[in-house]
């Protein structure tokens, strides 16, 4: 969806042609902001106080507790207000991450501390065996596995270093910038002036504390921007701190920005961005494809990188946060934090690798749900499918051209008024008959619901909330607050308030509830949720959003909860999808808004995205970045949403979608259509083999996706997480690596392009994956240009790869279910190759009892007679029955002949055909091992794995093995 | 699920196990489908020679995907289902085997045995219940049709003897034109000179002038109202489309300012009373008050109404009447009222006399005078040649169109091979959908026409038939477009497609806006509704 209409047609009466229809005057810039200006205008105190610049804040060396547990507490006091008293508190947890809390203590209100329980998924564990050295100057601990890590918190000034084998990792508070302001009462308005006394001079004594925090107050209680005024009951609240990497020169994350995946800087010499990277979410107007302003969704996560180590800080908080990003030098790396309220809650990630990082931060937050299958297939929306009719035409002519795709998309004008879950009786006259059509060929469907609720009596859900009392409350605390949103007056629903929960996911019930509460009856269990506008957006609110001084469930503001607001929205909706059956199924839930921790609640998209090759490049960015943060399961809408893209433009951005995890199509209402069958050849036909391609793939997206869900491992790797040691690709963010598939992928972003260049990492040889056309890199890493015309997609095999496809075409996923497959054996320079393949139901949580199949395909030097090639399969579930699904708590043994892998063993599903790459010679023959029956094969000669020329590979097929999916076997090439 | 699988596991046969060897295979095919003495098997293609064994195993050999007719291991396969009691169909191959029972494929050869159930004889009989039903309609509407054909032979009839009748009208009409001619050119060059000369009369060039000017002007004053009224219909958009509790100041002046200048009650208020009351305030933009205009000059209305008259005015004729006025009053002159004092005898001699001394005057240049009755006579005459060439194009004209209206009857790009659609023209139907009727007059206009009253819209006018098929194809006629439409503010002309089937009624039966201001109509015809005999030929080989 976007944002949105009536600000486009305002946009257009009034700058008929305005080349960039973002409206920066919508949103704050630093400047704008008074806590961003105060903490700006502190760390510029600070630089231009060099080293005589000191830290107020100082831990009172008396008051050091050790807890149980590797906890130590200690007092705070800042030297500004020593009548204030802060409460610090570090723990190292069971796996080396260290929680940095600080809060004000017995203040005049409490600072919002909640963050932590909609983010964590549990209250992490604390160590046991790491002990605090209290000392004179400082508190020390060592640990970790060689002891290499050490943790120092310095009293004065208070300041937290982690180190590895000596070397600083991570500084918080090392440039002194940390600035808890604390509360307090807001001064009593000078006495009006009495005659006479104009001629009195007031002198002021100068201010002791304008060093640090400025000679003047700034916007410390009520704050204006443009027409809207924040009143800021509680006052200044902010908090501000420094974290530097000394020895990392990268930083990635804190998503979401349109912006290269390693963080440009925004200080400092030359900066790229002149304003902070913002974390406020937003729903953007035609957002710029190169900009630190914020968008729809937050996630306080940084990594820092370097050849010798990765690690992270995550620091949570769910109000406004803004963030500059500098460095002294190519090798380090300054970060300064800003955030409008909370405590501080900072984790300290210490890696020191890539995947240790992504493991830590998988304790924390969780990893991403395991998705239905249905939902990694094609998505095809658009704003809108205008009836039941067209939704069955369009499903219609998907079939008729024999393309795939699984979801039929229903965006707002489904609904009366935008009355979210109500029909409109015109043109969805018989919604549960067309919803069951689309179902009868094996596909889905995702409507809308908004989380704006059209203030209308004869709403049922309106009405239903209005009673138990859950709206979002206006400044002040009374009534229900009404914003402008699609439908014209709404409210929004407070999903903190617990109340509002049973409520909201009984709505989803497609039956008739007892007791006649209103339930969407005229919907079933092939309707999966879009959740959009979720920042909120609020067309008339500051910012388009909702104003800071609307109260949530306990008294909070809605500044202190913003960031977090669009997520508890997709949870919620995520909880009612997955009770609303018996035995529950795998919800779909698309968010646009999001925060540490949505990836529990299904896929998020990069929002309304423009038709450009710009959005179109900056896209692949911004899903790395999500990727990192936790959210694999991430997508940008193809075609672009906003504009016509060419018919090129359209079949590279089919390419781009096509290897992200979440590959849907989608559309403004202004756009003409743009399904695939409405292209005309060629392009028609290379968005169809696309289609396909992505198809038959699913088994390696749905493995890889098996892999995040139990390591947090992004599904799209950078080259910096998979080759962390190589500095050439710490800034490459256009190529990616599938999961652990071996797959390596350069979506081409520009127009006219007929070859394009690939970095490879390592000294290893690479296969294209339609031509097999080989190329080799060299240890320090090469550059190699690879043939990419509009019918082309670089996508290369790493030679030690096994990868397993499915090559039927199908109408759906779900139609694939028992399918045969095709492995890809790219053997490697030392003739090896492994890979793996999950496969569940797809469907429900069965897996979690243990009914799925993880095999695992190796290739090596045949041992037994030492001569040819041994292909063979063994079973991973009876391997690592621990490591094989996440949820799973109980699962440490596998049953071979659980329901599910039964089913695929009746059904017979196998391998039917081998595809060996690389090859020294010719085989004289190929046989199963178990049988001794020899195999039909055609051998094409070519390079073989260990040549350094190039050239096509030598290629083997192998026909029809007929060995099983779910056996162990082997195959020889002698 | 669960019950379902269970019900396959007993059968636990492979993909292509326990099947007829040559499942898929259409009947008139199965010739091709034999093994060679060595038991091998070519490609249909010929590309390669494989096993006859590798027929129909589940794995694709052949490129052109023809070893494998039965199952869905080539993706560029097709698979026969046989439907007996119902009519055979071909389904793509990746629907073979996909757990789905294709409705095209009622006898369940598709799928594994027992997954599917033979539904052909249920289906059969309700595809033949269907097709009697749509049988029926064809034949109704197919006697209206005839209807329609016989009618656009009598329409084609009246025509040619119109065209005939005209013709003859026109020998006559040329003739007499010719004639009038032959005497307007006899009279008017006698007047020519004289004429000639008047017209450097001052007078007369200060009024042509006069009416240059005002002709520019009322160009340019159309030009004003034309754009006054352009950015009046934006800014309606923008009063009704803007939302008010965005409190954009700069939209809101504009808004309320409109709001005043136009007359127009403040669109939050209307939208009130809307929701209150259930019915829209009326919102016409009030017209504006008339100025006091000074005495003499002309209304606004007499602007509008009387200036074309002023400017169409016959300056020649008013050249001849301002002389014959300026002479008068030389008649009043003692010599010219003489009359009035002779006695009656003596009139005539006066008369004579009279005229050959004027003429005498004027030749000596006392008296400048005009033969009034010449100059007069040729511009009656010339009036009467020109009514009478008037006459004559429009006769010429009617005979065009009536020969015209002859061949579009039976055109294929226009009334279709048979005329069928003759009757139709310009037939206004239409369909109530939301808050609009939405009109087609055929082969002339599609309007929007909101049903609470408003301004209508066009949706376009007719352009054509179904583009993208041959002119006189079944095809072609089951589609027509209308563009340049009324332009979407924001957007592009709107313009429909309208898809038409056989039906006995001339009806709309859906409208929808499937892109911003493209509308698709469905619609019924008995004019689409063939005879089914006539049918018959392509429906049988269809169905092989």
């Amino acid at each position: 969806m976007w944002a949105r209409s009536f600000l486009g047609i305002v946009t257009l009466v009034l700058v008929v042609q305005d080349a960039a229809a973002f409206k920066a005057h919508d949103f704050k810039t630093c400047s704008q902001s008074g806590f961003c200006r105060r903490g700006r205008a502190l760390a510029q105190r600070a630089q231009e106080a060099k080293s005589s610049w000191t830290s107020p804040y100082s831990i009172e060396p008396t008051s050091v507790v050790l807890e149980e547990g590797a906890v130590v507490k200690a007092g705070v006091k800042s030297s500004l207000y020593p009548e204030i008293n802060f409460g610090l508190e570090v723990r190292i947890q069971e796996d080396g991450v260290v929680r940095v809390r600080m809060d004000e203590a017995s203040g005049l209100h409490k600072r919002y501390d909640e963050a932590a329980s909609w983010a964590l998924i549990s209250n992490p564990v604390t160590s046991r065996s790491v002990k605090w050295t209290v000392g004179k100057k400082d508190i020390r601990a060592v640990y970790g596995t060689k002891k290499d890590i050490e943790v120092v918190i310095s009293y004065q000034p208070l300041q937290v270093t982690l180190y590895r084998n000596g070397k600083e990792q991570v500084v918080v508070n090392g440039q002194g910038l940390l600035h808890m302001e604390h509360f307090r009462k807001k001064p009593e308005p000078p006495a009006p002036k009495t005659e006479g006394s104009e001629e009195q001079t007031v002198i002021e004594p100068p201010n002791p504390r304008a060093w640090f925090e400025g000679d003047k107050e700034d916007d410390l209680w009520e704050e204006t921007f443009g027409t809207w005024t924040d009143s800021k009951p509680k006052g200044p609240e902010s908090l501000s701190v420094d974290i530097n990497f000394p020895n990392h020169g990268f930083v990635y994350g804190i998503p979401q920005h349109a912006t290269r995946l390693a963080l440009p800087s925004t200080k400092g010499e030359s900066p790229t961005f002149t304003d902070p990277y913002r974390l406020y979410n937003a729903d953007v107007f035609e957002y710029l494809a190169s900009s630190p302003v914020s968008l729809y969704g937050s996630i306080p996560l940084m990594h820092a990188h370097s050849e010798d180590s990765t690690v992270a800080v995550f620091h949570l908080v769910g109000s406004e946060t803004w963030i500059d990003v500098s460095h002294d030098s190519e090798k380090s790396t300054q970060t300064h934090w800003v955030s409008e309220s909370g405590i501080l809650d900072l984790f300290i990630l210490p890696g020191p690798t890539p995947d240790e990082v992504f493991a830590q931060y998988a304790r924390l937050t969780g990893t991403p749900v395991l998705p239905a299958q249905f939902s990694l297939g094609y998505h095809q929306c658009r704003w809108n499918y205008v009836s039941s009719e067209d939704v069955r035409t369009v499903n219609k002519r998907f079939d008729e051209e024999d393309i795939p795709m699984d979801v039929l998309w229903l965006d707002i004008e489904y609904s009366p008024d935008h009355k979210y879950f109500i029909w409109n009786e015109k043109t969805f006259p018989d919604p549960v008959e067309m919803i069951n059509d689309v179902a009868a060929t094996g596909r889905k469907m995702v409507v809308i619901v908004d989380p704006h609720l059209k203030r209308d009596s004869s709403y049922p859900v309106f009405e239903k909330a209005k009673e138990l009392g859950v709206l979002v409350k206006p400044k002040g605390g009374e009534g229900e607050y009404e914003g402008w949103c699609w439908p014209g007056s709404s409210s929004w629903v407070d999903f903190f308030n617990p109340g509002a929960w049973d409520w909201w996911k009984s709505l989803f019930k497609p039956y008739q509830l007892e007791g006649g509460a209103w339930s969407w009856t005229q919907s079933t269990e092939d309707v999966h949720i879009w959740n959009d506008m979720n920042e909120p957006s609020v067309f008339n609110g500051p910012e388009i959003t909702m104003p800071k001084d609307n109260v949530h469930h306990g008294g909070w503001e809605h500044r202190d909860i913003h960031n977090i607001n669009g997520m508890l929205y997709s949870n919620l909706t995520w909880q009612a999808l997955a009770v609303r059956s018996d035995p529950p199924k795998r919800p779909f839930v698309l968010t646009r808004s999001f925060f540490a921790g949505s990836q529990r609640f299904g896929a998020m998209w990069t929002g309304d995205n423009l038709g450009t090759w710009e959005h179109m490049a900056v896209g692949v960015k911004m899903v790395l970045a999500n990727s990192i943060a936790g959210l694999s399961f991430a997508g940008s809408d193809v075609g672009g949403f906003f504009g016509n893209p060419d018919p090129e433009m359209l079949v590279r951005w089919y390419q781009v979608g096509a290897f992200a995890p979440f590959f849907r199509a989608h559309a403004h209402i202004d756009t003409k259509r743009r399904e695939p069958y409405l292209l005309a050849s060629p392009h028609k036909d290379i968005v169809y083999s696309i289609l396909r391609l992505r198809y038959a793939m699913l088994p390696v997206w749905y493995t890889a996706f098996r892999e995040t869900t139990v390591t947090g491992v992004p599904i799209l790797r950078p080259q910096y997480i998979v080759f962390p040691k190589d500095k050439n690709g710490f800034d490459i963010d256009d190529q990616y690596y599938i999961g652990s598939s071996g797959l390596l992928v350069k979506p081409v972003t520009q127009k006219d392009v007929t070859e394009t260049n690939v970095y490879l990492s390592d000294d290893q040889i690479y296969y294209d994956y339609f031509s097999f056309a080989t190329y080799r890199g060299t240890p320090k890493g090469k550059h190699i240009t690879v043939p990419a015309a509009l019918h082309q997609i670089p996508l290369f095999i790493r030679g030690g790869s096994i990868v397993s496809t499915r090559e039927r075409p199908r109408r759906a996923s779900s139609r694939m279910a028992y399918d045969p497959f095709t492995l890809r054996v790219a053997l490697s320079k030392d003739d090896t190759a492994k890979g793996d393949l999950y496969l569940d139901d797809g469907e429900t949580y069965t897996h979690q009892q243990g009914q799925y199949v993880w095999r695992q395909f190796v290739a090596e030097k045949n041992k037994k007679g030492g001569k040819g090639i041994r292909i063979s399969s063994t079973d991973l579930g009876k391997l690592k029955p621990t490591e094989a699904v996440e949820g799973a708590p109980g699962l440490t043994t596998y049953d071979p002949k659980n329901v599910y892998a039964k089913t695929l063993e009746d059904r017979n599903v196998r391998v039917e055909k081998f595809i060996v790459l690389g090859l020294k010679n010719k085989p004289k023959s190929v046989k199963v091992e178990e049988t001794g029956e020899e195999l039909a094969w055609d051998y094409i000669p070519g390079a073989a794995s260990t040549d350094k020329k190039g050239g096509m590979a030598a290629t083997l097929i192998i026909k029809d093995p007929k060995v099983k999916i779910t056996s162990d076997w082997s195959v020889l090439i002698l | 699920m669960v019950s379902w699988l269970l019900f396959l596991l007993p059968l636990s046969v492979t993909a292509a196990g326990g099947r007829p060897k040559l499942v898929g295979v259409h009947p008139s095919a199965l010739s091709k489908y034999t093994p060679s003495k060595s038991n091998s098997w070519t490609c249909l293609d010929g590309s390669k020679q494989i096993s006859w064994d590798a027929v129909n195993d589940d794995y694709c050999d052949c490129s052109d995907g023809s070893d494998e007719p039965g199952t869905s291991a080539c993706s560029n396969s097709r698979f026969w289902c046989q439907n007996n009691g119902h009519i055979g169909a071909y389904i793509p191959s990746s629907r073979v085997g996909d757990g789905l029972c294709e409705p095209d494929c009622c006898d369940g050869s598709d799928e594994l045995s027992g997954v599917c159930k033979d539904s052909c004889k249920e289906v059969g009989e309700a595809y033949r219940k269907k097709r009697e039903a749509e049988l029926k309609i064809q034949r109704t509407g197919a006697k209206i049709r005839s209807t329609y054909i016989a009618f656009a032979h009598k329409e084609k009839k009246r025509l040619e003897d119109l065209a005939v009748s005209l013709l003859k009208q026109i020998a006559v009409k040329e003739k007499e034109v010719e004639k009038l001619r032959e005497h307007a050119e006899r009279t008017e060059s006698l007047s020519q000179a004289a004429l000639e000369h008047k017209k450097q009369s001052p007078l007369y060039q200060s009024l042509l002038n006069h009416k240059k000017a005002l002709q520019s002007l009322k160009r340019e004053q159309k030009k004003h109202a034309d754009r006054e009224r352009q950015l009046g219909d934006v800014l309606d958009a923008l009063r009704r489309g803007y939302n008010p509790n965005y409190q954009d100041m700069a939209v809101l002046e504009a808004v309320r300012g409109w709001e005043e200048l136009a007359g127009l009650p403040h669109i939050n208020d209307v939208k009130k009373g809307e929701g209150e009351e259930g019915e829209a305030v009326e919102e016409t933009r009030a017209p504006k008050l008339e100025e006091p205009v000074d005495d003499d000059l002309w209304t606004a209305d007499e602007l509008d109404n009387e200036l074309d008259d002023l400017l169409q005015t016959d300056y020649t004729a008013l050249l001849l009447d301002h002389e014959e006025h300026i002479n008068a009053p030389t008649e009043d002159s003692i010599l010219f009222k003489l009359t009035s004092y002779l006695p009656e005898d003596w009139l005539p001699h006066y008369e004579a006399w009279k005229d050959g001394f004027v003429e005498w005057l004027d030749t000596l240049g006392v008296v400048r005078s005009e033969n009034h009755a010449a100059s007069s006579e040729s511009t009656r005459a010339q009036q009467i040649l020109s009514e009478a060439t008037a006459e004559l194009n429009r006769l010429k004209s009617e005979q065009a169109q009536a020969e015209s209206g002859v061949t579009k009857i039976f055109h294929p790009e226009h009334f279709g091979t048979r005329g069928e659609w003759k009757k139709l023209d310009n037939t206004c139907i239409e369909l109530n959908f939301g808050d609009y009727d939405y009109e087609l007059c055929l082969f002339n206009e599609a309007k929007q026409k909101p049903t609470r009253g408003g301004t209508n819209f066009s949706l376009g006018k007719f352009k054509s038939w179904n583009p993208d098929a041959t002119p006189g194809s079944p095809e072609y006629y089951k589609k027509q477009v209308y563009q340049n439409g009324a332009r979407c503010w924001n957007g592009p002309e709107r313009s429909v497609v309208v898809l038409l089937s056989c039906g006995t009624e001339n009806a709309v039966t859906s409208v929808q806006e499937l892109e911003k201001c493209e509308y698709q109509y469905t619609a019924t015809s008995p004019a689409l509704c063939t005879p089914p005999e006539e049918d018959n030929g392509n429906k049988n080989r269809d169905e092989l």
